[in-house]
């Protein structure tokens, strides 16, 4: 199936990425706004259900260990429902990624390329990762696995360095928005954790496919660990991160990180680790792509398309006229489509195809007794 | 043959990207750049707006040497909106206006007293200005006070915008005040915005025969009691109510307003002599905890309660002083405790009855009181703040003197 088997270290860095890059440009801000004071609760609560979640895909997969979604699809409804749901597939991952690609590039054009027209920005990034995927896989998920400690480090960095701005009682008044809004509507929240959506397609990669498990429960709990502390930097310490709507709220934190008249503006090397990372999610989400391309269309090598895909995600990340509807594109409708495709739909194929498949068994069973 | 596609396809996109990112080489270039230091804006007669923009003169500094002080040059502009003055002045000079290393954004005080949201709002907005530029309101023209703002101790301006305000820590006369915290208050629902009081000192400053040490802690900006040449003085603090100034602090004030906020780690002050009710004791005191606030809602009215501890060592000395007893330290902890006291209260209900402002952030702590954010949204905290009662107690524990402890 494929030639670049990973490690379980590096099956959890791809999941992991996901989040970091999200967080990075509007996430945590997107769950405050619907939270409010209450999200760090609101992160536990969902992380538990995440949990519950989790423990039921684990358990589903395990009737089809070493298949991705696209497999167990074919195995439920034939070769043209897997073509569905690989399409589906498919848009989810262009779409997310190309309006990622906008929005972090619009940020980087404002901070510090105000005079470069945002095209070149964008292309920097496809050029990147157009060369990244013409190696094998497991380089980006080595690259990608030396990058996403040095972003959670970064996040720490951030947290620890405003120490002197962290008020505890930012968390109050307790329940936020209210109630409804922290335990019902704050169940959207769960839209967050997209990097999840990759568990579906590591299996056919994993060295160890029997350690897939402690993939998904280790990812997850990093993942929420992660987003508590992203959360925390911007509740906690700027409160005003909660009125009003800035461009990147964790580089705008790491602005006020200054060690007396010497260490200044080191917002400068945070944002080179975070322009790494970046370039290592596209990678991985465009070779992810074309991995699914290449299944419900039977090629037999994938390669050739990197530039048509990379040019896709260029021309969809160009499409929004401006920044308010790309931003919108990214903080409505893509916890929607992690909600629907990414849950709803991925967790009822495998719920589905583990009945298809029991009642198999249970039929071959019967013809043998027979 | 695949190996000579490949050099010239790396070859057109370094091409390129000379290209692409070129545009910002012939702007940004450092000859085209001019750095401002400081920012002053005062109201005008003719527009909105009067801005001042001080740069260093850097070919002066390096040809003069560093023993003495670097020049500056400031141009004023008369301009609608902070963006049409940057902009105007851009022309002007015929260079960028790089804001990046700006250290100070002065207001008049006319100006602040009408109110500067939209201007803090668009300074707020600028990628270049950094949130750690110190806000200070002066009580002269803002380009009146960067003209006089000759460092005394210190050769570079720059390096003098950026460690004034440090003092805050050690005298608690003056506040690190900085855009970022400015802005914060003045979108927060449960704490006021303020800023450091700055003022020119006259060379004719009145002489006083009275000895008190009283009037070395009621100090503040374009009031003190320093002589000499003139020269920028930042004592006091400014204190905002949404987004107009509405009173300022003297030196007192201003060092119970960062104990009350846990922002000072140490300072001087006089007190009482417990043996001699004419003169006064110098003690320097450090927090020994953060001071604990505890908000209730009574009858609808904030109760509010603050606790401070401190130790502290006896800096003055003279004849006949004995230190080293148990009962006369605790005499003078006694009496440093209710002048404390009786400071930290004045100044208290100062901010709640007189300026009717939270400066002190008692909001956020009051905000533990609501279940949600929209009930303490509809108590109004801010109005309510007024009609606040408050408990106070002090702690003192004075350990001894320093080097003597009896003469």
């Amino acid at each position: 199936m494929t030639n670049s088997k990973i490690s379980v270290p590096e099956a959890i860095s791809i999941i992991l990425i996901v989040l970091a890059a999200h967080t990075l440009v509007s996430l945590p801000k997107s769950l405050l706004n619907i939270t409010g004071s209450a999200t760090i609760i609101n992160l536990l609560y969902v992380g538990i259900i995440l949990f519950f979640l989790i423990l039921l895909i684990v358990k589903l997969y395990k009737n089809f260990a070493g298949q991705d979604i696209i497999d167990i699809s074919n195995f439920l409804g034939g070769p043209i429902f897997q073509r569905i749901v690989g399409m589906l597939f498919i848009f989810y991952f262009i779409f997310s990624s190309s309006i990622l690609l906008r929005n972090f590039c619009e940020c980087l054009k404002t901070v510090y390329y105000p005079m470069t027209s945002l095209f070149f920005i964008l292309l920097t990034f496809i050029i990147a990762l157009c060369i990244s995927n013409g190696f094998s896989f497991s380089v980006t998920t080595k690259i990608n696995l030396i990058i996403l400690p040095i972003i959670f480090v970064s996040i720490l960095f951030i947290f620890f360095a405003n120490n002197q701005n962290l008020s505890f009682e930012n968390m109050t008044p307790i329940l936020g928005n209210g109630l409804f809004n922290t335990f019902v509507t704050g169940l959207g929240n769960l839209g967050a954790f997209g990097g999840i959506i990759f568990l579906y397609f590591i299996p056919p990669y994993l060295k160890e496919p029997k350690k897939f498990k402690k993939v998904a429960m280790i990812s997850v709990g990093l993942a929420i660990i992660y987003l508590i502390i992203c959360v925390a930097i911007i509740l906690l310490t700027f409160t005003f991160l909660l009125k009003v709507d800035e461009i990147m709220p964790l580089y705008s934190a790491a602005r006020y990180i200054e060690f007396g008249s010497f260490f200044q503006r080191l917002e400068s090397i945070l944002l080179l680790i975070w322009i790494i990372g970046m370039a290592c999610y596209f990678s991985i989400t465009l070779h992810i792509t074309m991995n699914i391309f290449k299944k419900i269309t039977n090629i037999r090598d994938s390669k050739p398309l990197i530039v048509s895909f990379a040019l896709l995600m260029l021309s969809i990340s160009l499409l929004p006229p401006n920044y308010a509807i790309s931003k919108y594109l990214e903080t409505t409708i893509y916890p929607y489509l992690v909600i629907g495709i990414g849950f709803i739909l991925s967790t009822s194929i495998l719920i589905l195809a583990y009945l298809k498949k029991r009642k198999s068994k249970e039929f071959i069973e019967n013809e043998t007794m027979d | 043959m695949k190996l000579w596609i490949k050099r010239i396809f790396i070859l057109i996109i370094m091409i390129i990207f000379l290209v692409a990112f070129s545009g910002s080489y012939s702007a940004l270039s450092i000859d085209n750049l001019s750095t401002v230091v400081a920012i002053a804006i005062d109201t005008s007669d003719t527009n909105k707006l009067r801005m001042s923009f001080q740069f260093t003169n850097a070919s002066s500094v390096s040809e003069s040497g560093s023993t003495e002080q670097s020049p500056s040059i400031i141009y004023s502009i008369d301009a609608s909106s902070i963006s049409n003055g940057i902009n105007l002045m851009n022309t002007y000079i015929g260079k960028e206006l790089n804001l990046s290393h700006c250290k100070i954004i002065a207001f008049s005080e006319e100006l602040a007293m009408n109110g500067i949201s939209e201007e803090v709002y668009s300074l707020f907005n600028n990628a270049q200005i950094r949130p750690s530029t110190n806000v200070v309101i002066t009580k002269c023209s803002a380009k009146y006070y960067l003209e006089n703002s000759k460092p005394l101790a210190e050769n570079l301006l720059t390096k003098h915008y950026e460690i004034f305000a440090n003092s805050s820590k050690s005298t608690g006369y003056t506040v690190n005040a900085t855009l970022g915290n400015f802005f914060s208050n003045l979108v927060c629902s449960s704490c006021e915005g303020y800023a450091i009081l700055g003022g020119i000192s006259s060379e004719d400053n009145e002489t006083t025969t009275t000895i008190d040490s009283q009037k070395d802690s009621s100090n503040k900006a374009n009031s003190s009691s320093l002589s000499g040449r003139n020269s920028s003085e930042n004592i006091g603090l400014a204190v905002f109510k949404n987004d107009k100034l509405v009173g300022e602090l003297n030196s007192i004030e201003t060092l119970s307003f960062l104990a009350t906020r846990n922002e000072i780690s140490s300072f001087l002050v006089s007190v009482p002599d417990p043996n001699d009710s004419s003169s006064y004791i110098d003690i320097y005191l450090t927090p020994v905890i953060d001071s604990i606030i505890d908000i209730d809602i009574v009858n609808g009215s904030p109760y509010i309660k603050v606790s401070y501890s401190f130790t502290g060592r006896i800096y003055s000395m003279k004849q006949d002083s004995n230190y080293l007893e148990n009962d006369v330290l605790k005499k003078v902890s006694e009496s440093c405790s209710s002048y404390l006291k009786t400071v930290f209260s004045n100044y208290l209900y100062k901010t709640s009855k007189d300026l009717k402002s939270d400066i002190n952030a008692f909001g956020k702590t009051a905000k533990s009181k609501f279940l949600t954010t929209e009930e303490f949204e509809n108590y109004n905290w801010l109005e309510h703040y007024s009609d606040s009662f408050f408990d106070i107690s002090v702690e003192t524990s004075i350990r001894s003197s320093y080097l003597l402890t009896e003469t």
